[in-house]
């Protein structure tokens, strides 16, 4: 039976259900047809079910969009009841507006193009059969965690793309390093999705409800306020932080690239790192109604900003350089939502989605002309790969935010709406920009102007180059890869413009209960300063990386504590894998556990076992083969038993 | 003299308890099975003895047990003297208290 609520002054969409539940669907259906028929399908055949299957998807998510742009981005709610315990209600059900249409365009437009590109990319990998079946498996999962209307199946697909992402960066289980970064991923996660689960089991205790609907009536009518808000509110961020990969946890991402260059651009860069800020988004009246959970977000999310900028400056290998700045732009988008700017980030999230995936789909086909990532080994190549340096070149400057290209609109606002909250969030978020288009910059210049240095030489017995010719003579990419290339890069200076006459804000701002207090109108002086800057970054590494004026080594030696630090990360990995993992758990925790082990279970266990054994040495005895004597005891017995009976009841 | 029930149970109590000393004190397997017999018997006598003093004289479930213990004990008996048979034949003797193998 479907529900609707009507709680903003947009429509509801007409949108039938069936379809929302078919876009859910058919890509579970392309993973069970791969994963169950595996071998007895042609290679190329499992591409196109899951390709075709995504496409599917793509085209009634088209129509879902037009249908909730109809809506003007309102709300509609299609709940059943799944399971009641007590007067607790489980429900499944689809939530579609502004926000989720948003989304399912991402997913599923990204998807599709990486999914092509892919057939490119994966050619001739044994795991081609799987790698499609894993696809389909995060589409499915993704596509549930935008539709779903409650909080528990939210979770539910939450910890499936986590699963995916698992599956897809460890991709290459053969070679240990992608084994670790999997087994990382996972792990880091894992500790923000605690913070998810708790978050979950207090609105569950507090609220009797799982319904994101319901949990914003109750943020709005103030039922749900104080403490219990905020540790939700920081519940629902711990999730985010884990799954976006914001400060402290952040060091999964850069490990993640491991995996095949497309299951980064997808997966690590477009959609899944965005689940987190899509989270946050959806439950924006909380974080609007708790000025601490608030603070903390946007705090969070500017210390990321800062980590990310900085450390992708002094990255030699071009994806951890596009991992950092992944990082780093999603510290924008949670500091974005930490200064009330939910539009503002949902935009960014939007325009980030395509220019990152283009970013990373143009690292993969230098991967797959040069056989390396390493940018010392690269130079030169916009003469041997135009396609893929120009692609390269419009998606950096639109990450740098260069007018008119998408991340100029999304990351001015972000600026704008720091500028009015926190004039010290909008100081971090200036410098980062700079040095977001210093680091992307170095990255272009070393990797196409300059000499050629030859790439990396095959090894003969390696069944998984992921390159095609000869290393030392670089080529442009086949169309598969390059027309996915081309089409982002309509969106990646094209989407942008949505920010005119603030179309995309109202389509977006439709999904919250109520319109957002205040709107930061279009200001020239941030525009104009936030395109110096950018300009400012790129000349700057153009001064230093192409002309040479300043050499790069200088300015090592020169910052040499700095660039050290950068190179080590700022030490969280040491910090981690040192302090907590070695030190607090493997030598202290771990110690303390197996000390409990020894000394407490297994002393149970052991002395219960002698005590019986000990008492059967001496019981053993009585058994001794004469049948005669165990009939005496048993006449006895039944004689003695017969006598108690006559005396307890005497006749 | 009349015969009461007393007389009748007596009788079957006398006889139980010679049969039990029969089957635990023997050493011979077939004296054993004999006191087994006796006792099967004693039962047989209690359970004719209520059936004929019980409150309904007109029940017939007393006799009826009565049959099919006979019968049971005639099939036990060939059963059992066939074991014992056997017995012999791997062991060489019927004497109990030597077939004690099964101990600790």
């Amino acid at each position: 039976m479907p529900v609707y609520f009507l709680v903003t002054e947009a429509g509801v969409p007409s949108i039938s259900e069936g379809i929302l539940w078919a876009i859910l669907g058919i890509p579970v259906f392309a993973f069970l047809i791969i994963f169950g028929l595996r071998q007895r399908i042609p290679e190329l055949t499992s591409g196109y079910i899951s390709i075709g299957a995504i496409a599917a998807t793509l085209v009634l998510s088209i129509v879902v969009l037009f249908n909730v742009i109809g809506a003007d981005g309102g709300i509609a709610i299609h709940t059943h009841n799944w399971l009641s315990i007590g007067d607790f209600d489980f429900n499944l059900g689809v939530r579609v507006d502004g926000l989720t249409a948003i989304m399912l365009i991402v997913v599923t437009s990204v998807a599709t193009l990486v999914q092509i590109y892919s057939q490119g990319y994966m050619h001739g990998d044994p795991g081609y059969r799987r790698y499609y079946a894993y696809m389909s498996l995060f589409a499915t999962s993704m596509l549930g965690l935008v539709l779903a209307d409650n909080l528990l199946m939210l979770f539910v697909f939450w910890e499936l793309v986590g699963l995916s992402s698992y599956l897809l960066i460890g991709f290459w289980f053969h070679k240990p390093s992608a084994a670790a970064a999997a087994k990382k991923a996972f792990i880091v996660t894992r500790i923000g999705d605690l913070g998810l689960l708790a978050a979950l089991l207090l609105i569950g205790t507090r609220a009797s409800t799982f319904q994101i609907d319901a949990i914003h009536e109750l943020v709005l009518a103030g039922t749900l306020a104080g403490t219990t808000l905020t540790l939700f509110g920081l519940g629902i961020f711990a999730g985010a932080v884990g799954k976006s990969a914001q400060f402290p946890l952040h060091v999964w991402l850069p490990d993640a690239m491991e995996g095949p260059t497309p299951v980064s651009a997808l997966i690590h860069a477009a959609t899944m790192v965005a689940a987190g800020v899509y989270l946050v988004a959806r439950f924006f009246p909380i974080f609007e109604a708790s000025p601490d959970a608030r603070e903390v977000v946007a705090w969070v999310g500017a210390i990321t900003v800062a980590i990310g900028a900085l450390i992708a400056l002094v990255q030699t290998d071009l994806k951890r350089v596009l991992a950092y700045s992944t990082i780093s732009q999603l510290g924008y988008m949670m500091l974005a939502l930490g200064v009330f700017g939910y539009g503002a980030a949902v935009f960014h999230l939007f325009t980030h989605a395509f220019f990152k995936a283009l970013l990373f789909l143009g690292s993969g086909s230098v991967n797959h002309a040069t056989n390396t990532f390493d940018m010392g080994k690269m130079g030169g190549l916009r003469h041997t790969m135009p396609i893929t340096f120009i692609t390269f070149l419009i998606g950096s400057l639109s990450l740098a935010g260069i007018f008119p290209l998408a991340g100029f609109f999304s990351k001015d606002e972000i600026l704008a709406e720091a500028w009015i909250e926190n004039r010290t969030l909008y100081g971090i978020a200036a410098i980062a920009a700079f040095l977001t288009a210093l680091y992307m910059f170095r990255a272009i210049f070393l990797t196409f102007f300059g000499e050629y240095k030859g790439g990396e030489v095959v090894p003969e017995e390696d069944k998984n180059i992921h390159f095609d010719g000869i290393p030392s003579v670089p080529h442009e990419s086949s169309r598969v890869m390059t027309i996915p290339l081309l089409i982002l890069t309509i969106g990646a200076i094209g989407a942008g413009w949505l920010a005119f006459g603030r179309t995309f804000h109202e389509f977006v701002e439709a999904a919250l209960p109520e319109p957002p207090h205040h709107v930061v109108p279009f200001s020239y002086g941030i525009a104009i300063s936030s395109s110096v800057i950018a300009l400012s970054g790129i000349a700057t590494a153009w001064v230093i990386y192409q002309k040479k004026l300043i050499p790069a080594s200088e300015i090592y030696k020169t910052a040499f504590p700095f660039a050290r630090l950068f190179e080590h990360k700022f030490g969280f990995d040491w910090l981690y894998e040192k302090i907590f993992v070695t030190r607090v758990f493997q030598q202290s925790w771990n110690r303390l556990i197996e000390q409990f082990d020894t000394r407490v279970v297994d002393a149970v266990v052991n002395a219960s076992g002698t005590i019986v054994l000990v008492f059967a040495q001496g019981v053993r005895v009585v058994q001794n083969g004469q049948v005669q004597l165990y009939g005496v005891v048993l006449g006895v017995g039944l004689i003695a038993i017969v006598i108690i009976v006559f005396i307890a009841n005497p006749l | 003299m009349t015969l009461t029930l007393e007389h009748f149970l007596t009788v079957s109590i006398l006889l139980f308890a010679m049969g039990l000393v029969i089957a635990l004190s023997k050493r011979n397997s077939i004296g054993i099975l004999m006191g087994v017999e006796l006792m099967l018997n004693a039962v047989n006598l209690v359970l004719i003895t209520f059936a004929r003093f019980g409150e309904s004289t007109m029940s017939i479930t007393g006799h009826a047990f009565v049959a099919f213990i006979i019968t049971v004990a005639a099939a036990e008996a060939a059963v059992a003297l066939a074991l014992v048979i056997s017995v012999y034949r791997t062991r060489g003797t019927i004497e109990v208290d030597r077939l004690k193998l099964l101990r600790f």
